[in-house]
């Protein structure tokens, strides 16, 4: 696999030589469009877990709930959709880095995704624009917030309301995860596995079935 | 644990903001807990016996400290007033993300007094509040108020979420209702009407702040082991979709709903049937509040092509009925198409007006016309025109909503309180007692279930400090016939068991401690009902609490907190003058026998007088009176509570 050139994203003691290729990032965080509930679990997850006094706090999470995901996008008959816009952790280099003045980008070696290095950036914004996906987020003090991956098993991914549907590999109900963070080809094959057809049924006739409420009378 | 709470005085126009102590959590745990005690303490210095649309009232809203943490149990705000329709305790709970929001704003509870000059609204952001002009909101719906606060104050710092009223809360309808975030309601109680009494408009709120956690690794773990305990129940996936619809099936299979005003308890016809709504109607699934695993909301738009009625509603959208949306609408109004349904649903809440209450006043008038009770002059004086009252005509039934939210005849004006009050006024008034065709419970409440085959709801009905409700002391280990849990609560079976009035009393006594626990850490109850290991917030959720706050308490001193909580909401009312009389439900539960379903022949009288003493018993009240006891109000730690009660006269000494 060919990579193109480098600019030296590198600070300090890491990894990446600055000159070298640096490898593609096999696993991805996907997020399903017009699939999510607006639950803000992944919102209030990730600001959790990046907060050293534990704050929650929406507006610190590195991924937000959009509300407005079919403006644009694949756009379902009915209208309706939310969508959680996070970082796709794309290429080598990612543009986000590429455009920043400062080099606060660097490669975290745990993760192998670019990383900000807070005491480097200067809050010049460039990358916001910068990228395509619009999921670098400005924190109500200014600090730039990018996805990390939490070193390497995402929160967001972990709390996301439809995991019982991950679980069960999308075969439920016809309801599938929201957010992944996989592999392209394990991400197709689970959006390409056909929900089983099966009777969806309410916590009260689940109850009736199971036997847990009599029909004697 | 820090929390802030709002003064607001609308007659002075005075903001306080206040710092509440932990202790206060110690005591009180957060939440609904927390409101009761403020507004006790209100009425420590004002007349407790005050017109509740007086500006002496006060007006509480409350989030608790589970909110906004990463729980994954939702989140619900709740509201605290003296209900302006019952007269009694009276608070409601809701989601939407205004609850949310207000933490992330910075406050955690607010409580309004007095009454504005002119329409005024609220508005916090980041630790500061402001009383602003609602002169341009007045006269605008639920939907519309939201719509236009949402323009006003743009998306910085955050989105807005609200808190409005319509204009039944304007007129100062009794049953009027709170709306956030323009789609989810405080129904119950006469919310709206006490904002409305007091000019308040809306309260709107942005915010940019965070919510500590006391122990965020721990908080983390501990959602991780709920949702892998929900995630175990296959219930849950049915629900996500379903939600409380999903109960229509299993009601109609043992005969639970309430069909014209109770003179049966079956749907009639096929097509109101959870399935027919999620192949038809249901488009999208999403949560109510935030903060939540389970999103049982969901969103319809009617193309119509679902039915014949749904061409009248093209491009109509709105949430997802719950189930007693469906109950007051298919059922006491027999309505048998769910885009009218759908329809009810949506107009009871751009209307912001309690459905249940709604639709038992409705079903009252039309009852009566359906026996020939109602002349044709009587018609012309209820309402000032020809008025058919047909069972599930939705323009009739549009018609009398509107005559109730305007008050613009005498029917709105009688019935503005509901079918209780609608009903003893208009027999006072004509010198005929209809009474036996007005469905309520305590307060005079009304509610749209079937209660006769079902001892401890029958209870619930009777007991509840808000009047008549299921939400208090849900008799579920009854409905579900949960022989497990009657097994670990009470360590016998017949907790679980239709047929008996044992235990019934006691199920309500214990799971409205529960359920005062749950609303005080301001959570769903769905979450709740629905985890097999969960049924006990004080051991699962107790951990959540501790982990959020610090304060580690083991399961008996959580109960213990519920109980307290409890007996506050009873404390009020007694101070009201309720006494055992008050526990009460109307005469049509009482006395006659139901004729379908899976439990003909049932009437509540014959376990009702048992199944009372019993509740007294755990509670440990007087049961002849049905007023608390100084030694068990001391036990718990509320002498000071019990001093005021005696004062006023409403202890007894044992």
């Amino acid at each position: 696999m060919s990579h193109s050139p480098q600019k030296e994203l590198v600070t300090g003691a890491i990894w990446y030589e600055p000159g070298a290729d640096i490898p593609d990032v096999e696993q991805k965080l996907y997020a399903l469009q017009n699939q999510c509930t607006d639950c803000n679990v992944c919102e209030v997850a990730c600001s959790l877990v990046h907060s050293p006094d534990g704050i929650v706090n929406p507006l610190l999470a590195r991924l937000k709930v959009n509300h407005a995901p079919q403006v644009g996008r694949r756009a379902p008959a009915h209208g309706f959709g939310f969508a959680a816009d996070i970082c796709h952790h794309c290429g080598n280099p990612p543009p986000c880095a590429e455009v920043c003045p400062a080099d606060a980008f660097y490669y975290d070696p745990q993760t192998r995704v670019a990383v900000i290095a807070q005491d480097k950036c200067i809050q010049c914004m460039e990358c916001v624009p910068g990228c395509p996906f619009d999921v670098i987020f400005v924190a109500p003090d200014g600090e730039l917030l990018k996805c990390d991956l939490c070193g390497g098993e995402p929160a967001c991914v972990e709390a996301c309301a439809t995991r019982p549907e991950l679980a069960n590999a999308g075969k439920q109900y016809n309801r599938v995860p929201v957010l992944f963070h996989a592999d392209s080809a394990t991400y197709r094959a689970v959006l390409q596995d056909k929900p089983e057809p099966r009777d969806e049924v309410g916590m009260m006739q689940a109850m009736l079935e199971k036997g847990m409420v009599s029909s004697a009378a | 644990m820090e929390s802030r709470l709002l003064h607001v005085n609308l007659s002075t126009g005075e903001l306080r903001i206040e710092q509440l102590s932990h202790a206060i959590f110690e005591r009180w745990i957060g939440g609904s807990g927390i409101n009761n005690w403020i507004m006790w303490e209100h009425f420590l210095k004002h007349d407790v016996n005050c017109d509740p649309r007086s500006p002496d009232n006060i007006f509480v809203f409350g989030v608790g400290p589970l909110a906004g943490t990463g729980s994954g149990s939702g989140i619900k705000g709740r509201i605290t007033f003296k209900s302006p329709c019952y007269g009694i305790f009276g608070d409601s709970a809701a989601g939407g993300k205004f609850p949310y929001m207000v933490r992330f704003a910075g406050f955690d509870h607010i409580a309004v007094t007095g009454k504005a000059p002119r329409p005024v609204y609220l508005y916090l952001c980041d630790g500061q509040a402001e009383i602003r002009d609602a002169s341009h909101l007045w006269g605008k719906n639920t939907a519309e108020t939201h719509a236009a606060l949402n323009a006003e104050l743009g998306d910085y710092p955050s989105h807005v979420h609200t808190l409005t009223i319509s204009q039944a809360g304007e007129n100062q309808v009794g049953i009027a209702a709170v709306v956030s975030d323009a789609s989810r309601i405080h129904a119950r109680g006469g919310g709206g009407c006490v904002m409305g009494s007091k000019n308040l408009k809306a309260i709107a709120v942005q915010g940019s702040g965070g919510v500590r956690v006391a122990n965020p690794k721990g908080m983390l773990e501990w959602s991780r082991g709920f949702r892998a305990s929900i995630d175990k129940n296959e219930a849950i996936y049915g629900f996500k979709r379903r939600g409380t619809l999903g109960a229509v099936e299993m009601y109609q299979h043992i005969g639970s709903h309430f069909w014209r005003n109770n003179q049966g308890n079956m749907f009639r016809g096929d097509e109101i049937r959870s399935d027919n709504w999620v192949k038809k109607y249901h488009k999208y699934s999403e949560v109510c509040s935030a903060d939540c695993f389970i999103a049982c909301d969901g969103r319809y738009k009617i193309d119509g092509t679902e039915s014949e009625k749904a061409k009248k509603y093209v491009g109509e959208t709105f949430r997802r009925p719950e189930y007693l949306t469906t109950g007051s609408a298919a059922g006491a109004l027999d309505i048998r198409d769910w885009a009218e349904v759908a329809h009810w649903g949506k107009i009871t809440n751009d209307y912001g007006i309690d459905n249940q209450d709604l639709s038992c006043s409705i079903s009252f008038v039309m009852e009566l016309h359906q026996h020939g009770l109602l002349s044709e002059r009587d018609i012309a004086e209820l309402f000032d025109r020809p008025q058919s009252l047909e069972w599930g005509n939705m323009e009739d039934i549009e018609a009398l909503i509107e005559d109730i939210v305007f008050r613009r005849n005498l029917f709105g004006e009688l019935f503005n309180d509901g079918p209780y009050w609608g009903a003893l006024r208009y027999s006072q008034r004509t010198g005929r007692n209809f009474m036996k065709y007005s469905i309520y419970g305590k307060g005079g409440a009304s509610f749209t279930e079937e209660m006769r085959p079902f001892p401890t709801w029958m209870n619930n009905m009777a007991v509840a400090s808000r009047g008549a409700d299921h939400l208090k002391g849900i008799g579920l280990i009854e409905k579900f016939q949960r022989r497990d849990l009657s097994k670990r609560y009470f360590g016998r079976l017949e907790a679980a068991d239709l047929s008996t009035p044992v235990l019934k009393g006691a199920c309500t006594a214990v799971v409205e401690n529960q359920v005062a626990l749950l609303n005080s850490y301001g959570v769903c109850l769905f979450h709740w009902m629905l985890d097999p290991a969960g049924y006990a917030p004080e051991e699962y959720y107790g951990r959540a609490f501790a982990e959020v706050t610090g304060i580690d308490r083991s399961p008996e001193e959580l109960m213990r907190d519920g109980e307290r909580i409890c007996n506050l909401e009873k404390a009020f009312n007694s101070r009201l003058g309720l006494r055992r009389e008050h526990d009460t439900i109307c005469e049509r539960w009482m006395f006659e026998p139901t004729t379908e379903g899976m439990y003909p022949g049932k009437v509540a009288a014959d376990m009702f007088d048992t199944v009372l003493d019993e509740y007294y018993e755990w509670r440990g009240w007087d049961k002849a009176s049905g007023l608390q006891t100084a030694s068990r109000l001391e036990s718990l730690g509320l002498g000071d509570v019990a001093e005021v009660l005696a004062a006023d006269g409403a202890l007894v000494r044992a």
